[in-house]
């Protein structure tokens, strides 16, 4: 009998081989197919039926708490995503889509349930190659370019992956090439660089500080079912689940590391969210967002007590949801007008109001307004940062609150960024040439709606649904006490308080009901396009505020851009060593000799 | 006994193709292809049947150490088995390739010679018989790297001649050396006899070292490969790259310092220092190019610094890795060489600048190009990926972190050059409109074979095919001297 665990993995990588060779229809109704199935067996893995995978004697898969939540929602978010890809891919592209879509299930779904930490380096790896053949596929410069940049920084990543899990085995050698449960006490170099060779993966992976950069350049050019698929969604899961492997099983992790890794959070927040404000592209907006909110997951995860965690975790998976929602509503959009520049688009509220509805529901749980979901677990991040600040020295206190403060910081630009995006889109004028467009085709605006509501139940939920059922249970895999809420948020209450308020909005505007429609006045003038006030504008005093335009102009150079730096310094490697290949042959010659002297000299001395 | 004909055959194809063709290369490709079928069959048969045995042939009934003996172990079978499939598929490639240079029969004749050069290498027992086929197989090499005439590859070609005498002059040195100290040239007899003597055995093994360190393009000895390696006809690219210079080099080392100098620890940390070398700046070096060929002839060079660097650490990991990667860079390389061949036959250039957006015009060659990048990324599924990681397991195991860091980083570095490759060569914008792009189905079929094997190869490490296929070309390794009592047996 194949354990369900082997199913969950299997069935979706042979139907994306089977896809290869089949004709379009087929595959979309194949895929469907097989992720409907998916969602059945995680739910029967669910209900207890998640026993081990066993090859060659040893376990290879099992599921604990933590691989049962995130593949939960692996299945989830990409059944959403792909009812929203089965009619919107470019027909031309749609032959290499639908496979890499299976695939990337089943490389996730293989790399969250695997024990053993050389299948986890496969499936992980492959995770990041099917994230560079999603960048490949529109085949335009820049594309080929994202593409590049997004495999060395996450492909890149995987090596020291490697290192790092070979050094975990070997500190560890009783534990075998197992991946949850080492607990190595970070003492001595080698523990520290095993450390770190894993932390930049599972940041290169969620898009942490400083390997983010590849995800706003992939969110920028590649098909966007794929970016919300991957970068939005289960990049951000797997990432987020490495760190917290790290964290809690792999490591005993010292507070200097838990202070390092939250700071490292609270500069993913606040740098990632600065640049959001200012971007013109609806894409590469929601990829410095996505980036953004990671910081959150990974001030949560790195805090290390339960109720920071239980928020970091749960900020995971509500940012696969609104974050998705929010670039497939983008993607609905661009598929009407053809372009993702917030100056371009405008006024396209009244058109397509059901996209708009999940694109403001999904904004503002992003923003982190209650009672949506964005608010609930950004309030457990900062909870679980204030209980650790009550328990550390004076120094760390202070340094603590600085992170907070920058994180709070930080979601009120996401708002007030936000704002911008909501506004250049759907409202404000809007210009002629998009006076035809219609509402985007069913299974898209089911498909964005879905994640919307998504957003709201485990807002005014959260208690009941994913804490109680997938998250809080987590903490005792951990080892870790049930989490002690402080304060008394209560979603509900909050949301009757809105409700009220909305209604009192109301009856004013139904008791006076004097509004007048007039025509713009411009001081005479006819209104032009030209004259259009574009919410990409919203922001331009930020850029040339005395000390953020050092910092802008550098950033938009690419100077901070580890990337490009990393670039730099390999070329002046190169450079030295060219200097020295002249291809001059008495010169060659002459290192031969010489090689051949040190040698024999070495030999001389030594022997 | 098979083991004589891995020589007889290639040598007197090499001969009947001289002899039987005449203006066109039609009958020359048929000799050649059947005498490369044969010996890949042999080379399989060989493989499969001698298990942990050796096989000794003594050449008229003379006896070692007064005969000249070709000894076949797992060792030799392997190497003849990457010789032979990848020589097949670069004949197949050659078909067609080679026609747009010339259609003379003499190609065929000298990749015969370099086939009988290089089987001669590996089948030989003998340490002058061994020079004299190494010497075979570079003549055929320094002709077919100027084999298109143009002043570029003569240059290539006359620097690769020098550079080869002197290490072919050291090699020379180093077997007097053996000779007047043993009085021997049988390998199994010279291991048994140079330990009385350690300061023979040392100073013999550092002009070995020097000298087949070159052969392999060890740094600071890899000068010679860049030109040759990027100047030479596709498939002959590939040959060189995948194949010579490690039948040439990396084997005659693991021979040598292994089974006949018995693994000395000097030696082996010297492996380490220099495989390091190699792999970090050939890495370097391979990112500043922008010639296609070239930028894979330096990638040569690091490759061949993971699988020294396998060697030096000499546990029983690190020799499987090491000799896995010999395997799974000959089959990428040769892949990426064949890609390389294609494109520059499609669009007349090497320059990475001058291509871009291929996935339309040559579907095939992009795929398959992507396969051998990843792979030689060490990206997984790819078979690239479990030799390095065995490699750098290995390195961890031993107690050597910084080799390790040393092979993570290099990995790295591969992945850059190659999506450097990737970005500008196949994808990218330049709009490159060929209409009738015809590229013959034998380059398709070789490109899709190893690309194939990329994969397939990956399944080598599960452990049941593990232990039958690399753990015994690794015991023979592993078991250093043991080699004297297999070859000599009886005449112990």
């Amino acid at each position: 009998m194949v354990s369900n665990l082997t199913l969950i993995v299997a069935i979706p990588l042979i139907i994306g081989l089977v896809n290869l060779c089949l004709p379009r229809v087929l595959q979309k109704l194949l895929t469907i197919a097989g992720l409907a199935y998916l969602l059945y067996l995680v739910y029967l893995i669910y209900k207890g039926g998640g026993e081990a995978a066993h090859l060659y004697g040893s376990v290879i898969f099992a599921v604990d708490k933590l691989s049962l939540f995130v593949l939960i929602f692996i299945q989830v978010l990409s059944f959403i995503i792909l009812i929203f890809a089965l009619k919107s891919i470019v027909p031309s592209d749609e032959r290499f889509f639908f496979p890499l879509f299976s695939f990337t299930v089943s490389f996730c779904n293989g790399a969250v349930i695997t024990t053993n930490s050389i299948i986890f380096l496969v499936f992980w790896g492959l995770s990041g190659v099917v994230l560079y053949l999603f960048g490949l596929i529109p085949r335009t410069d820049a594309a080929s370019q994202s593409a590049k940049k997004t495999f060395v920084l996450v492909g890149g990543s995987d090596v020291f992956l490697i290192l790092g899990l070979i050094l975990v085995w070997f500190l560890n050698p009783k534990a075998g090439w197992g991946l949850w449960n080492t607990q190595i006490g970070l003492e001595g170099e080698l523990a520290y660089i095993a450390f770190f060779s894993i932390l930049i993966p599972a940041f290169a992976k969620a898009g942490g500080f400083p390997l983010h950069t590849w995800v706003p350049e992939f969110a920028k050019d590649a098909p966007i079912e794929s970016v919300a698929l991957l970068p939005a969604a289960l990049d951000k899961l797997l990432g987020i689940y490495l760190l917290a492997r790290l964290m809690f099983n792999l490591f005993q992790v010292t507070l200097t590391m838990h202070l390092l890794v939250i700071t490292l959070g609270a500069l993913t927040v606040i740098f990632a969210v600065m640049m959001a404000m200012i971007q013109h592209n609806g894409r590469r907006l929601l990829g410095y967002h996505a980036v953004s909110q990671v910081g959150y997951m990974i001030m949560g995860v790195g805090t290390g007590n339960p109720i920071a965690l239980l928020g970091g975790l749960f900020h995971m998976v509500n940012h696969t949801m609104y974050k998705a929602g929010l670039f497939l509503t983008l993607g609905s959009v661009e598929k009407k007008t053809g372009t993702a520049e917030l100056d371009d688009i405008g006024g396209l509220g009244k058109q397509m109001p059901l996209t708009f509805i999940a694109a403001v529901v999904c904004a503002f749980a992003i923003s982190g307004i209650p009672p949506l979901n964005g608010f609930y677990s950004k309030w457990l991040v900062y909870q679980g940062t204030l209980e650790l600040i009550q328990s550390v020295g004076r120094g760390a206190q202070i340094w603590l609150l600085i992170c907070l403060m920058l994180a709070v910081f930080g979601s009120a630009l996401t708002l007030a960024s936000f704002m911008k995006f909501l506004h250049s889109i759907y409202l404000g004028r809007r210009q002629e040439k998009w006076a035809g467009i219609k509402e985007a085709s069913p299974n898209q605006y089911l498909a964005t709606l879905g994640l919307a509501l998504l957003c709201l139940i485990f807002g005014l939920w959260a208690q009941p649904l994913p804490l109680a059922k997938f998250i809080t249970p987590i903490l005792a895999d951990f080892g870790l006490n049930p989490a002690a809420y402080l304060g008394s948020y209560q979603p509900i209450p909050v949301l009757l308080l809105f409700g009220v308020i909305f209604i009192l909005g109301l009856l004013v505007f139904v008791a006076i009901k004097k509004v007048r429609y007039d025509a713009i006045y411009l001081g005479g003038m006819e209104a032009l396009e030209k004259f259009r006030i574009a919410g990409t504008d919203f922001y331009n005093e930020i850029k040339d505020m005395k000390p953020l335009r050092w910092f802008y102009r550098n950033a938009e150079r690419k100077h901070f851009d580890v990337y490009d730096l990393g670039g730099q310094g390999a070329g002046w490697f190169t450079k030295l060593f060219q200097a020295v290949h002249r291809g001059i042959l008495s010169e060659y010659n002459l290192w031969i000799v010489l090689g051949t002297l040190v040698i024999i000299g070495v030999i001389y001395w030594l022997v | 006994m098979i083991l004589p004909f891995f020589i007889i055959i290639p040598l007197l194809a090499a001969f009947l193709i001289a002899l039987i063709s005449g203006e066109r290369d039609n009958w020359a490709i048929a000799v050649a292809v059947i005498a490369m079928l044969a010996l890949l069959c042999l080379a399989l048969f060989g493989f499969v049947t001698i298990g942990a045995q050796t096989q000794v042939y003594q050449m008229g009934a003379w006896k070692i150490p007064y005969t000249i003996c070709l000894v076949l172990d797992a060792l030799s079978a392997f190497m003849l088995v990457i010789i032979s499939g990848i020589g097949l598929t670069a004949l197949m490639f050659s078909v067609f390739y080679i026609r747009h240079l010339s259609t003379s029969w003499k190609y065929y004749a000298l990749f015969m010679l370099l086939i009988t050069g290089m089987n001669g290498v590996v089948a030989t027992g003998d340490l002058f018989n061994l020079f004299v086929f190494m010497e075979i197989a570079l003549f055929a090499a320094y002709a077919l790297v100027s084999y298109g005439s143009r002043a570029e590859e003569f240059e290539a070609s006359f620097k690769y001649a020098i550079m080869g005498s002197i290490s072919s002059t050291l090699v020379l040195v180093g077997i007097a050396i053996v000779y007047s100290a043993t009085s021997n040239l049988t390998m199994a007899t010279i291991a048994q006899l140079l330990p009385q003597n350690p300061t023979v055995m040392y100073f013999a093994g550092g002009i070995f070292l020097a000298a087949f360190g070159l052969k392999s393009a060890m740094m600071p000895f890899h000068a010679w490969l860049p030109d040759a390696h990027s100047s030479a006809p596709a498939p002959i690219s590939s040959m060189l790259s995948g194949v010579l210079i490690k039948t040439l080099g990396v084997y005659v080392l693991v021979r040598l310092f292994y089974n006949v100098l018995g693994a000395p620890p000097l030696f082996l940390k010297m492996f380490m220092i220099f495989g390091s070398i190699s792999i970090l700046v050939a890495s370097f070096l391979a990112m500043g190019q922008w010639d296609f060929k070239r930028l894979l002839a330096y990638s040569s060079i690091s490759q061949i610094g993971f699988i020294l660097l396998g060697l030096g650490i000499g546990t029983r990991w690190a020799i499987l890795g090491a000799i896995f990667h010999i395997l799974n860079h000959a089959i990428f390389k040769a892949l990426l060489f064949y890609n390389a061949g294609t494109v520059e036959m499609v669009l007349g250039t090497r320059d990475l600048r001058q291509m871009g957006n291929l996935t339309k015009i040559l579907p095939y060659t992009t795929a398959t190009s992507m396969c051998g990048t990843l792979a030689v990324a060490g990206m997984p599924p790819f078979n690239g990926f479990f030799s390095k990681l065995i490699i750098i397991i290995a390195a961890v195991h031993a107690g050597h972190p910084i080799y390790a860091s040393i092979a993570v980083a290099g990995s790295f570095l591969t992945l850059v050059y190659f999506m450097k490759v990737q970005r500008y060569g196949f994808h990218g914008k330049k709009v490159i409109e060929r209409e009738g792009v015809k590229i013959g189905w034998g380059m398709r079929t070789a490109m899709i074979i190893l690309a194939v094997l990329t994969l397939a190869t990956s399944l080598l490490i599960l452990p049941g095919i593990r232990t039958a296929v690399l753990d015994p070309v690794v015991a023979v390794i592993m078991n250093k001297t043991g080699y004297i009592t297999q070859v000599l047996g009886g005449n112990l």
